[in-house]
């Protein structure tokens, strides 16, 4: 065939720019108006071609107007960035899932390299942007929204054994499309606990090619099945040979993290942190692996980046800043301290969060030799805790135990330790930072002696309800599983257990509303405690089954 | 690069600070692509308005745009062996439909061509799909496409195929062929670039490199070149896995 640059302009067919409404931020005018001349180029009408110079009129435009299409420079100058205007974007629903959101970068950057994370734009496109090479890249994205848009529906739907099929049904004839229908097939498999048929799917995959998504998705499943080793192994394997995966190390850093392989986590995440600096969530985990490992200079420098990369992020989070203060008040900076509890506290309402600072607070004035007020502190939280209007997360109730132990008051420490060990008896990580804080407080062996116990007991009321209804004694697994809810009201499996107890129960003698709703709370705590829980997916099916029928 | 500032100004009168040639040519490098970027977003949109035809100018304007995409391909080709080197470059195999992704490469050359009076080939199933960074890939087929041009008398041809599980790639012309001391290291890229004779040897140099960063279960990429083949000229041939 001749080359001749019409033959090229055949797939713009398919994509009718006509109506379309369009926003393109960049903050240098020259490249706005050649974008705009471009997208004009293609047939986008000149008063449906939206501008913005920067980060907060991006998202002023984009509460505005329903855009199709989103043109962003990832670099806009002070202010938000790219990624932070898309995050928010997403965060806030202000783009639906028919938007193309194209980032627009001078260099292939390494976020370019990931999976199916939650804010992604649909493609990078490296400069110089010129009129073919965008519409190549809208037309392709444009059959991939569609290859996946009843996917996705299903899948916003969680009707996970649709999802699957349509990927089924696609993949016999789509070929364009067949890798990433094969990864979200993968993915649909591990969302419902399917891991041996995952695994199966994941090594057919893996024997055709090395895909480090396929490696570090087995690892997923190695570490859900508490094979932390061989997980460990086959991500070190995976991260080596592709080191711009920054998924597999980030899996790594975690997977040590578990392991108490602080050292080696801490190596992993400096890595990652050199490639891809920018990470709110990262910044926070180096900065606690770093705290760990007892540097708290490397730490404070870590929550620094991750509470300033958050000032423009809607994925700033409230641990960096705890963990910013700890370290300041480490570093003996305890007037800075409680300025950044000042900061969080202004920039966070949740409740869990407010409880967490305000026991932060009571150790930093504990460290700083004000004894008077830590003990006042901790006596407000010691109170509020036994009245029972007052329920700290994990993390906040180990905060609170921590200041319960600096200021003396051993017993109530001991009492909420027991009873969080009693939530989560399965987490190393947990017992692991229990067992610190007993070392902490002078009490290591009396501290082993009292993880093993609350552990063990847990462990025996968890599994009671389970092991009646296999025997068949319905009644008596319903009455356990209620009794162990009573004592262990934060713990996952028991209140998973619990909704399978009173499903089983109802599937063989008749369902009640008052069983449906007992049910279904105990579901919902669970999904807020630990959200997307395969069982809680299954459970909650098999529910909704039962309500149908009546 | 995302640029944060950091806030905190350091004091660095007493401090010695050490130049890093490599770094100044690194910035200096991805400030002039921004540059260059912006020339060939302003030449290109000269020369798709209406009238750019009858532009007396408009054989010159051609020749500049393609000048300025060469020098731009040479930048990123630079600034991605320096990080392939420090082993921080993004490297991002996709499934890549080839009779795709031949045709948007040869489109940027197609004004040339056409001034040069040569006629390009693609010869491609359109089903064919493999695995492989396409930015590095394109570079290193556009790079033997330039070459190609330069030396080829009337035709060239690319074709891909896959043969014994790995893709094969070809850029072939009916030019008067490779210089022997190219051949000589047959196969070994690395040993043949010459630094004296016209070319800089970056081009080859790249192309083995990003070649062989494609790997998959333990085979690496290579790249080849032979003179004959269908044209009876260059032969420019990629492996990857």
């Amino acid at each position: 065939m001749n080359i001749n640059p019409l033959d090229f302009s055949t797939p713009a067919a398919e994509l009718n720019f006509a109506g379309k409404n369009v926003l393109i931020i960049d903050d240098y005018m020259e490249m706005r108006s050649i974008f705009r001349d471009i997208l004009s180029g293609c047939g986008a009408e000149m008063k449906k071609i939206h501008m913005a110079t920067n980060g907060n009129e991006a998202i002023a435009w984009l509460k505005k107007v329903p855009f199709d299409i989103v043109l962003c420079d990832l670099i806009l100058g002070s202010g938000k960035n790219g990624q932070q205007v898309l995050e928010e974007a997403k965060y806030q629903s202000l783009v639906g899932p028919a938007c193309l959101w194209i980032m627009i970068t001078a260099e292939k950057t390494m976020e370019a390299v990931t999976g199916t994370a939650e804010y992604q734009p649909d493609a990078y496109l490296l400069k110089p942007v010129t009129e073919a090479s965008l519409r190549s890249r809208l037309v392709k994205i444009w059959a991939k929204k569609e290859a996946f848009a009843e996917i996705h529906k299903a899948m916003k739907q969680q009707d996970y054994s649709k999802a699957m099929s349509l990927c089924d049904q696609r993949l016999a004839s789509d070929k364009a499309h067949a890798a990433d229908l094969l990864r979200t097939k993968c993915d649909l498999l591990l969302v419902t606990g399917e891991y041996d048929r995952a695994k199966k799917m994941l090594e057919g995959i893996l024997a055709e090619r090395d895909f480090p998504w396929a490696k570090a998705a087995l690892a997923k499943i190695l570490l859900k099945k508490n094979d932390v080793d061989a997980a460990k192994c086959l991500l070190e394997e995976t991260a080596e040979a592709n080191p711009a995966y920054l998924e597999a190390q980030d899996l790594l850093a975690q997977t040590l993290q578990v392991m108490g392989d602080f050292e080696g986590a801490g190596t992993v995440l400096e890595r990652t942190a050199k490639l891809s600096p920018n990470s709110v969530i990262r910044q926070k985990n180096l900065g606690q692996v770093a705290m760990k490992l007892g540097k708290t200079e490397d730490a404070e420098r870590a929550f620094r980046k991750s509470v300033s990369l958050g000032e423009n992020s809607v994925l700033r989070t409230a641990d960096a800043y705890l963990g910013l203060a700890k370290a300041c008040s480490a570093n003996k900076n305890s007037e800075q301290a409680l300025k950044v509890l000042g900061q969080l506290n202004k920039n966070f309402a949740a409740d869990e969060v407010r409880v967490k600072a305000l026991a932060v607070e009571g150790l930093v004035r504990q460290q700083n030799g004000d004894s008077e007020k830590a003990k006042q502190i901790a006596d407000e939280l010691s109170q509020s805790i036994g009245d029972g209007n007052m329920h700290p997360d994990s993390e906040g109730t180990l905060e609170i135990a921590r200041l319960l132990m600096a200021t003396g008051d051993k017993e109530q420490a001991i009492r909420l330790l027991q009873s969080e060990i009693k939530n989560n008896p399965e987490s190393a990580t947990l017992l692991r930072d229990v067992a610190e804080i007993f070392d902490q407080a002078g009490m290591g062996e009396e501290g082993v002696r009292l993880i093993e116990t609350s552990r063990q007991e847990a462990m025996l009321i968890m599994n009671r309800g389970v092991l009646l209804i296999s025997k068949g004694q319905y009644e008596e697994a319903l009455s356990a599983m209620r009794d162990a809810y009573a004592v262990m009201p934060a713990n996952i499996r028991v209140l998973l257990n619990l909704a399978y107890v009173i499903i089983t129960y109802m599937q063989k003698n008749g369902a009640t509303s008052e069983l449906i709703d007992e049910a279904r709370h105990s579901l919902q705590t669970a999904n807020e405690l630990s959200p997307g829980e395969p069982r809680f997916i299954r459970l909650t099916a098999a529910l909704n089954e039962l309500t149908a029928l009546r | 690069m995302i640029g944060i500032s950091n806030k905190k100004q350091t004091n660095t009168t007493n401090v010695p600070v050490v130049f890093n040639m490599a770094n100044f040519l690194v910035s200096s490098v991805h400030d002039m692509k921004n540059s260059v970027s912006m020339l060939i977003c302003g030449l290109d949109k000269v020369l798709t308005s209406a009238e750019a035809a009858e532009l007396s100018t408009h054989t010159e304007l051609v020749q500049m745009n393609h000048e300025a995409k060469r020098i731009n391909n040479r930048l990123i080709q630079l600034l991605t062996l320096y990080k392939l080197g420090q082993k921080i470059y993004p490297y991002d195999p996709q499934s890549v439909c080839l009779d795709d992704f031949l045709r948007t490469t040869a489109a940027q050359y197609a004004q040339l061509l056409k001034f040069r009076e040569i006629h390009l080939e693609v010869r491609v199933n359109p089903e064919l799909y493999w695995y492989f960074d396409e930015d590095l890939i394109s570079g290193v087929i556009g790079n033997a496409l330039n070459n190609a041009m330069r030396h080829a008398h009337h035709r060239i041809l690319i074709s891909a195929a896959e043969c014994e599980g790995k893709l094969m790639l070809r850029v072939e012309d009916d030019g008067g062929g490779y210089p022997a001391e190219l051949l000589e290291g047959n196969g070994n890229v690395m040993q043949s670039v010459d630094f004296h004779g016209g070319s800089t040897g970056l081009g080859l140099y790249f192309s083995a490199m990003a070649a062989r960063t494609h790997r998959n279960h333990g085979i690496q990429g290579d790249l080849y070149l032979e003179n004959g083949g269908s044209l009876q000229g260059a032969c420019f041939i990629l492996h990857l896995p």
